[in-house]
């Protein structure tokens, strides 16, 4: 590949006690920060709008020094260090192209603020608009431009550094829909032929899951966890990441009773819930705890048909609406008082023996499969 | 310690403080300065302190009625200007739909402002003089048989002088506050069944508000601070504040001169700031 | 009006009775805008028996000769000469000056709204009275007034309010994002204003120009008393007005409001241009 960097600057990144306040600390944005970005991998940042997390792409990328903590990059602390020092490479939200230059002089805007020749950037500048498709571009001004390419315009600007991390600031917000998950395809593309640390800030879970190696779910200036994609989806440490991360429901309870791996909780039906726990948890009794599950585990039982099977264990509850989404049926059910219980099931299977709104159901699952949280 | 923020708006600003500091700063405190002095008679002042000059202007009757026509000129100008302005505005705004066309007729009611106040001034002379061509018009359409006397050089044309330069200083800020205005706002209001005046009520005049403020400080700045409109369009019948002043500074009575100046100052800032107090002028333009 | 122009409801056909009052308003104040000025342009071109009011008589450039050879009207050429040298040099100042100051005025920096209402201030004051001022500290000094000096500083002090206030309307408009973007790809602060901030700010920096340039150019009020021995073309067109009761006075008009008309010409059309350029690259690929 011809964009392959050459690695002398190893692009791992880890954050220690970063905070970031303003105005003399009345106002925190980044609170306390320990994190570890592998060289190579692509993190994917995850929260709701100011929770900190374009503060901490900012404070990498050398746009905002922290108030306390370090930052080290490939081993080495960079706070101070004006952004090409710490050949980082930032990909602004809605790019930031700049109006007055056509793609090529956008392209090759980092080469030419280092003194290079005209012939020696626009040779460069070509190269990178092959590989980024552009080639036909190279005389449009930015505005001429749709979403996607202006997209790949930045990137390219970015790249043609040859920087050791990536910083992208919700680089797909301001695309639509479809491509959205075209651009997140070569998104992925692009960091794999670039073989550098990708970090990515966002608050779309899709976008995290579909993308990350490594998700961190931030919170009001904190991380509420961090891990691999997968690990952060299905075991959720709390009731915020499992509601950011989607796809999981959540229920509380009080413990009644305990008995080795296995305890019983009752909810809000009276109805004894069956909890798989394992060595990390030290359960008490009447101690309030919360489990996600999977909204795609959820089986749902109509009653007459018996008892629910060893091994499951079930709410009922009453269905308040039906959504047919293709591949799977969403059903709603009122289980939980706040959010509603939501089971997905597939397509095939609910057409069986359809259910309509109103009835009383099951919702059952395996109780190996439901999570229980770590942080009630 | 100094921050660097500080640091680097400070070196920005600062040549427009070298200006500001002493081509006004200075000036007005040596004004202030001289206010206290006394003259020698002969355009040279004395070093002493004295509040006779501020006495005498205070005592003085004529000061009131230059004044009140000063306020006069500055309150129908106002009123003047800030109809035509808003009307004008709210024309090509609301009425004309084309964008194109009305940037263009926008445009058109702004070059006379980049031209000379003075030739726009005596330009009215051929219009309104006796032999001009109003009074030509209505004596040859037989309405009138003697030439209309207070066409020119009177308070009439002082007043048709100030709201031909200054109805601009108008239109510009309105214009631009009604643009900025949604226009589904407007036709969700006409769906909902209000009238076109409970619209211009509740919604155009709230939000013309702020240009018809910042257009007001220049405006009544400008009549406040002139004298050159009212001695030639007057034709030397009436006087202003400023005007008077000018006449001091002829005969070389510099420190009355500088008291009336220091007096007009205080009131032109307090006149300006009370309109600053109501829109933030700052926000508005970067809006 | 044009077709597109259509109805002022946006749901009937036709248009309002308010339009057509508006419109006859909006005809009324461009007629009184523009008329008296046309008439005097028209009232200069005439001949040597030629009055201050109309009608015309006869067609020639005799007061536009006049007007330049001619003692009894003064120094005119000087004056006229100055005035654009001055207007120039108010120009380059204003611009620089207030693009630095618009820069500064960006973010919050500790003591801003003193500098802010400082320049209000100095856009309001009363034009003769600072003119005064000036003057008598000059006078203090020991200094001679002159065109160069207390005039440049006196028509700065009103230039400078204006630029700025042009300034944050431009800057409101700017993305600082391209400012950091310039900065990640390794630019110095000084390769940042150069290549990134003053291409894009241009055309807003053209309108402080324009604004210098024709403030200074008609300025009067604050030159009154700091020009000097030598007078600028507004004081000489002050001058005349006093003195001189022929069509020479509207042939001085029509000459400063050709080279207004030329300044305006200019402005706006680099502006065009600039944008036209930009737009132009597009076209040359096609």
């Amino acid at each position: 590949m011809t964009m392959q960097t050459t690695s002398s600057g190893r692009g791992a990144i880890e954050l220690a006690g970063v905070v970031k306040s303003y105005d003399g600390g009345e106002t925190t944005a980044v609170d306390g920060i320990n994190l570890k970005i592998p060289d190579g991998a692509y993190c994917c940042v995850l929260g709701p709008s100011g929770c900190g997390k374009s503060t901490i792409l900012r404070m990498i990328a050398g746009h905002e020094d922290p108030t306390h903590g370090e930052i080290l990059i490939g081993g080495e602390n960079v706070v101070g260090l004006p952004p090409v020092k710490r050949r980082t490479a930032m990909m602004f939200q809605s790019y930031a192209l700049f109006p007055h230059l056509n793609v090529r002089d956008n392209i090759a805007y980092a080469l030419r603020v280092r003194g290079m020749s005209r012939s020696e950037r626009y040779r460069r500048a070509e190269e990178m608009m092959a590989t980024v498709q552009l080639g036909e571009f190279a005389e449009r001004l930015p505005g001429q431009l749709s979403g996607g390419q202006q997209q790949r315009v930045a990137l390219a600007r970015a790249a043609i550094t040859e920087p050791r991390v990536l910083l992208l600031d919700e680089p797909l917000s301001a695309l639509d829909e479809h491509l959205r998950i075209q651009m997140r395809t070569e998104l992925a593309t692009m960091q794999k032929n670039l073989g550098i640390t990708f970090v990515h800030v966002t608050h779309t879970q899709m976008e995290a899951i579909a993308l990350a190696d490594l998700v961190v779910v931030m919170e009001r200036g904190k991380i509420k966890q961090a891990g691999p994609a997968r690990e952060v989806y299905i075991a959720p440490r709390d009731r915020y990441v499992a509601e950011f991360m989607g796809g999981q429901n959540v229920l509380r309870g009080k413990v009644r009773t305990i008995n080795g791996v296995r305890a019983t909780m009752v909810g809000r039906g009276e109805e004894p819930i069956e909890v798989a726990f394992d060595g990390r948890h030290r359960l008490e009794k009447d101690e309030t705890i919360e489990i996600a599950v999977r909204r795609d585990d959820i089986e749902l039982l109509r009653p007459e048909k018996g008892k629910v099977p060893a091994g499951k264990a079930a709410v009922s509850s009453r269905i308040v609406g039906i959504e047919y989404q293709g591949n799977f049926v969403k059903v709603m059910l009122d289980a939980t008082d706040d959010v509603a219980f939501i089971a997905f099931v597939p397509e095939r299977r609910f057409f069986q023996d359809p259910m309509k709104v109103g009835e009383v159901v099951y919702a059952a699952w395996d109780v190996e499969h439901a999570h229980l949280m770590i942080e009630p | 310690m100094v921050k660097r923020s500080d640091l680097f708006g400070w070196l920005a600003v600062s040549p427009l403080l070298l200006v500001l500091i002493p081509f006004f700063v200075v000036p007005f405190l040596v004004i202030l300065a001289a206010s206290f002095m006394e003259s020698d008679g002969f355009g040279g002042m004395i070093q002493t302190f004295t509040l006779d000059n501020y006495i005498g202007v205070f005592r003085s009757r004529l000061t009131f009625d230059l004044y009140y026509e000063t306020a006069k000129f500055a309150v129908i100008t106002w009123a003047f200007a800030t109809v035509i302005g808003f009307w004008v505005s709210y024309f090509l705004v609301f009425h004309v739909k084309n964008q194109l066309l009305a940037i263009g007729l926008f445009l058109l009611c702004t070059v006379p402002f980049w031209t000379s106040n003075i030739i726009r001034m005596i330009s009215w002379i051929p219009l309104l003089g006796k032999e001009g061509l109003i009074n030509q018009g209505l004596m040859g359409a037989g309405i009138i048989d003697q030439p209309l006397a207070f066409l020119l050089f009177s308070n009439f044309a002082v007043i048709v002088a100030y709201v031909h330069q200054l109805t601009i200083f108008m239109i510009v800020p309105i214009f631009n506050s009604l643009s900025k205005i949604d226009k589904s706002l407007i036709e969700a209001a006409l769906d909902a069944g209000s009238s076109r005046f409970d619209i211009l009520r509740y919604i155009v005049l709230p939000m013309a508000k702020s240009g018809i403020a910042l257009g007001s400080i220049f405006v009544l700045s400008i009549v406040m601070g002139d004298f050159f409109v009212v001695k030639v369009m007057s034709g030397g019948g009436s006087a202003s504040v400023v005007g008077a002043l000018y006449e001091d500074v002829g005969v070389l009575q510099y420190p009355s001169a500088a008291a009336s100046a220091v007096i007009l100052t205080l009131i032109v800032v307090a006149v300006v700031f009370s309109i600053l107090r109501v829109v933030d002028i700052r926000r508005e333009i970067a809006r | 009006m044009s077709r597109s122009a259509t109805a002022g409801t946006p749901r009937s056909g036709g248009r309002p009775w308010t339009f057509y009052v508006l419109l006859a308003v909006f005809i009324l104040y461009v007629i009184g805008l523009y008329a008296p000025m046309i008439s005097i342009y028209i009232l200069s071109f005439q001949d040597v028996r030629g009055g201050l009011v109309f009608p015309m008589k006869g067609l020639s450039l005799h007061w536009f000769v006049d007007l330049f050879t001619q003692v009894r009207t003064g120094d005119v050429k000087g004056s006229f000469d100055r005035s654009i040298r001055l207007a120039v040099l108010v120009t380059v100042l204003t611009v620089v000056i207030s693009f630095l100051a618009g820069m500064a005025f960006r973010r919050r920096y500790f003591g801003d709204t003193a500098v802010f209402y400082l320049m209000i201030g100095s856009l309001v004051v009363p034009g003769l009275v600072l003119g005064l001022g000036i003057g008598l500290t000059f006078n203090f000094l020991g200094m001679r007034p002159s065109w160069y000096t207390s005039a440049l500083g006196a028509q700065l002090s009103c230039t400078l309010p204006f630029g700025v206030l042009i300034m944050f309307a431009v800057m409101s408009r700017f993305n600082t994002a391209w400012e950091e973007a310039s900065r990640d790809l390794g630019a110095s602060p000084l390769q940042t204003v150069w290549l990134v901030i003053l291409p894009i700010l241009l055309p807003g920096l053209v309108a402080v120009a324009l604004f210098g340039f024709t403030l200074s150019y008609d300025e009067f009020a604050r030159t009154l008393q700091t020009a000097g021995t030598l007078n600028t073309l507004p004081l000489e067109i002050w001058s005349m007005t006093l003195n001189v009761t022929s069509p020479a006075l509207y042939a001085l008009g029509t000459v400063t409001t050709i080279v207004s008309f030329v300044t305006i010409g200019l402005a706006l059309g680099s502006i065009v241009m600039i944008q036209r350029r930009r737009a132009q690259r597009i076209k040359n690929e096609a």
